[in-house]
């Protein structure tokens, strides 16, 4: 069984046994392709899987199928083991950046002191659920469905990761893994940040794969870790053992409204993302599908030169300086089906950025400031209490605004985690990413550098560490089909 | 009858409405013209100005007055005749807006709300001819409850030569894909799966289907006749495959609200006899145009909860598909975005005077709900349609996109 001090054991030892040089083949070099009719075995790890988290929405997707151009397709996927970590994770968790342990001694933690406790988890994170009906059968929204499942499917419902990979015998037995660790009851550092251990879930992986000279395609959901150098390591350990990964969020995939992209090469002179959410939250949804516009700018990703988190009346005193644009702003606004104030009292429409309402409604709101490599000014503001949707516009030179909103389908079904699980199953059965693991990881840096910045008085952040480079893919990746 | 002229200043549009409330047709329709809407990636302001408002069924909720302060140019009227004359004794108008759904009128055996729409009409066509001239004329939603009324309103805007648009939102919003159906393309079968009340949303399915089947070959010729199938006889036609279980299967995968029939799954589809429990009073128009093409629409509340799309067409691989997304599906959503390209036609027809689309689409939908009224009416016979023999050609693609 996983208990907290193996946990701590392999989260510490991971990264000696990882730096070793030893180069392991890729699994797909080492062995003959699976033939197409046998079930790809998958291993699915994670926090929590209740009613409506994201666990259980994209998990079901390899157990029930799911919608995808027109049907319901069933992929080839034999999940065959399950690892969900035991509640509560963390224990009381003692201020002053420590952490106890179960045996109730006190460990000093190795990452920024623990400010506050995360959310309670609700059904769709709580973001969907206004509409999102429960099950009736008396287990309540957030009952573990882990066991249930295990016993319909027959998978095995493992006490640890090792366990899950190896299927309970001596060798890594799956062919893919599917790593969800989002929702659940963990702490947040004193920048905001939820400690999710995406990190420790993968460096165990990652030791099964190196131990036994065989490493699969790996998929992470949402950032890769709230601390940039651990991202960075994760994704130096993919590209050193050489397997496939992908992360992220479902906002870059899903539906757009209009279906619209950036044109490939494109010079871009500003961009304005709009969304909604906690720091630390929806935030880093919003930012990585900003991202997924701007890599398809004129000489690709080159990075992020510094970023700066503005909150309260700084935010609109920025954009009477021309920090960002005011006419994005309206653009992007444009977009959106999701305006609050006087059109929830009367069903009107607002030209919200003209009418002045903007600072009356977002009581706090929050830009999120990019200077990238390349000149490229970006923009995310969250305007809590103005407006519900996930909307972007860019001045694009020669092609004027391009504006589109990123659809967020309803709950419960929440469709564009179906659009995330077309794009994972494609990487587990052909071994290519379809989009490169580096937008995630640029975008794991963006937000953590923004929050230091939130949590240094909103200073100015040099980010030197974010010259990450990458070149988007040649193809649109959100539903389009 | 003097022909319409293209105004050279910012056209002056009367509204007419039945009831102004929130969440209502006509708030959504005319606070787009007075407030405007997102289009195009901008917030946009119609060139339009509303000068006069009658509203018939006024009382607590009504919306008149304080759009009437907001809007000072916008005078409010106690009849239609004055709101179409200003108090000048002839049609001081350039275009006529009329909202003639919701509002509390009689129900009648058929279960048909019998909206005064023909008797508005009726009122602005006697101003038109008292005054020697016409103008554009937009009319929510279907024509008429009354088919021969529906097809007296045509006929009249023909031989009086003036634009009429009408008709529902969902041929011109979002699609999911955004896709449109090859023009001339053979077109086997056409189904829609969709949610709502006969006599409600069953236009908004049929002219879902319309502005797709329009575009096959030949273009459109009308209906030869149509069946109605509700309640056990819908499942035992679903179950006999008089539509295509493919193309059933193939909508329903298009949904974005598709409901799971076993608890704790949030997206599993469904098996028939969990589509039996979840959808209760299941409802099929199932019709065949002239040239022999079968379409079926179907009300499945319960199932669903948006307008799915499939056909069979001939050298495609697989189905046409797609969903017309109507906003107020989503937590996020607190406007109903999908009157905004509504909003866009009247105001393209408002600046050229020409009609955005065929008003022939609405009339044949018109039609065919007033056959599946009676069919349904008539313990489902299946419903002969000689004035249904409506030809038409399709116009530009309109679906939204942008």
């Amino acid at each position: 069984m996983l208990n907290r001090r193996r946990f701590l054991g392999y989260s510490t030892l991971a990264p000696a046994i990882l730096a070793d040089r030893w180069l392991l083949p890729s699994a797909a070099a080492q062995e003959p392709s699976r033939p197409s009719e046998t079930p790809l075995r998958l291993a699915i790890i994670g926090s929590t899987y209740h009613y409506g988290s994201d666990l259980q929405t994209i998990a079901d997707r390899f157990l029930v199928g799911y919608p995808h151009e027109g049907d319901w397709h069933i992929p080839n996927v034999q999940v065959v083991s399950m690892y969900v970590e035991p509640k509560p994770r963390v224990g009381p968790v003692p201020t002053g950046g420590q952490r106890a342990q179960e045996d109730g001694r006190v460990q000093e933690d190795r990452r920024a002191p623990v400010a506050q406790s995360a959310q309670r988890p609700l059904p769709f994170g709580g973001r969907e659920a206004a509409s999102a009906p429960v099950p009736e059968d008396g287990s309540g929204p957030l009952a573990d469905l882990s066991e249930r499942r295990s016993k319909e499917f027959g998978f095995r419902l493992c006490h640890n990761i090792r366990e899950a990979l190896r299927c309970s015998g001596n060798h890594n037995a799956v062919d893919a893994v599917l790593a969800v660790v989002e929702q659940g009851d963990y702490p947040r550092n004193d920048k905001g940040q939820i400690l999710y251990p995406r990190y420790d879930f993968f460096q165990q992986c990652a030791q099964v794969f190196e131990e036994e000279g065989r490493a699969v395609p790996y998929f992470n959901s949402e950032s890769l870790s709230f601390s940039f150098r651990e991202a960075q390591t994760m994704v130096a350990t993919s590209e050193r053992l050489k397997f496939p990964m992908l992360a992220g969020s479902s906002l870059p995939v899903t539906w757009r409204l209009p279906d619209i992209d950036i044109p490939i090469g494109a010079r871009i002179e500003e961009a304005v993302m709009v969304g909604e959410g906690d720091f630390d939250g929806m935030d880093f949804d919003a930012l990585e599908a900003m991202q997924s516009m701007l890599e398809r700018r004129e000489g690709g990703e080159t990075g992020v030169k510094a970023v700066q988190l503005l909150k309260g009346d700084d935010v609109w005193a920025a954009g009477d300086s021309g920090r960002w644009s005011k006419e994005l702003l309206s653009s992007a606004l444009s977009r959106s089906d999701g305006p609050l104030g006087l059109t929830v009292l009367d069903g009107r429409p607002q030209d919200m950025a003209a009418s002045g309402v903007l600072p009356q409604l977002a009581k706090n709101p929050a830009a999120y400031c990019i200077e990238y490599n390349d000149g490229t000014r970006a923009t995310l503001l969250m305007l809590n209490g103005a407006d519900q949707d996930f909307t972007f516009s860019a001045r694009v030179v020669g092609h004027g605004l391009i504006a589109t909103q990123f659809f967020r389908s309803p709950a419960p079904n929440v469709t564009y985690s179906a659009c995330l699980t077309a794009k994972i199953e494609q990487m587990f059965t052909t071994g290519i990413a379809p989009y490169p693991v580096r937008r995630t990881l640029l975008t794991s840096g963006i937000l953590e550098a923004c929050l230091t910045s939130r949590a240094r008085l909103n200073q100015r952040i040099e980010t030197p560490q974010l010259a990450v480079s990458y070149r988007p893919p040649a193809e649109s990746q959100y539903a389009r089909t | 009858m003097a022909q319409n002229t293209i105004p050279s200043r910012r056209p002056q549009i009367a509204v007419l409405a039945n009831i102004y409330k929130t969440h209502l047709h006509t708030q959504h329709i005319v606070d787009r013209i007075l407030d405007g809407y997102g289009w195009g990636g901008v917030y946009h302001h119609p060139p339009l100005d509303v000068v006069s408002l009658f509203v018939e069924q006024r009382g607590e909720g009504d919306l008149s007055s304080e759009r009437a302060m907001r809007h000072s140019g916008m005078k409010i009227y106690p009849t239609i005749a004055q709101a179409l004359t200003r108090g000048t004794g002839k049609l001081a108008v350039d275009g006529v807006v009329y909202i003639g759904e919701q509002g509390v009128y009689p129900r009648n055996k058929k279960g048909q709300t019998e909206y005064p729409r023909y008797q508005f009409f009726e009122h602005v066509v006697d101003v038109f001819r008292a005054s020697g001239r016409a103008v554009p004329f937009y009319v929510d939603k279907h024509l008429s409850w009354k088919w021969d009324w529906a097809k007296d309103m045509y006929d009249t805007s023909r031989k009086m030569g003036f634009p009429l648009m009408a008709g529902s939102s969902v041929p011109v919003t979002w699609r999911m894909p955004q896709v449109e159906m090859p023009l001339g393309a053979s077109v086997r079968e056409a189904i829609c799966v969709a949610y709502g009340n006969v006599d409600s949303y069953d236009i908004h399915a049929l002219e879902g289907v319309q502005c797709l089947v329009e575009r096959r070959k030949g273009g459109e010729t009308g209906v030869e006749w149509l069946q109605a199938y509700r309640g056990d006889n819908f499942w035992k036609a679903h179950e006999q495959g008089l539509w295509s279980p493919a193309l059933f299967k193939t909508a329903l995968c298009r949904s974005e609200t598709l409901k799971s029939g076993r608890e704790s799954f949030t997206g599993v589809y469904p098996t028939i006899r969990e589509m039996k429990a979840l959808a209760t009073d299941p409802v099929a128009y199932h019709y065949q145009y002239r040239d022999g093409l079968r379409s079926t629409i179907m009300l499945l509340s319960g199932l669903v909860e948006d307008f799915n799309f499939a056909a069979a067409v001939e050298g495609l691989p697989k189905p046409f598909s797609t969903m017309m997304y109507l906003s107020h599906g989503t937590q996020a959503a607190t406007l109903e975005s999908y009157f905004s390209p509504l909003v866009h036609y009247i105001e393209q027809m408002m600046l050229t005077g020409r009609e955005p689309y065929p008003v022939e689409r609405v009339l044949l939908a018109t039609g065919l709900v007033c056959a599946g009224i009676d069919s349904l009416f008539q313990g489902q016979q299946r419903v002969q349609t000689p004035q249904l023999a409506i030809h038409y050609q399709p116009g530009e693609s309109t679906l939204r996109r942008t």
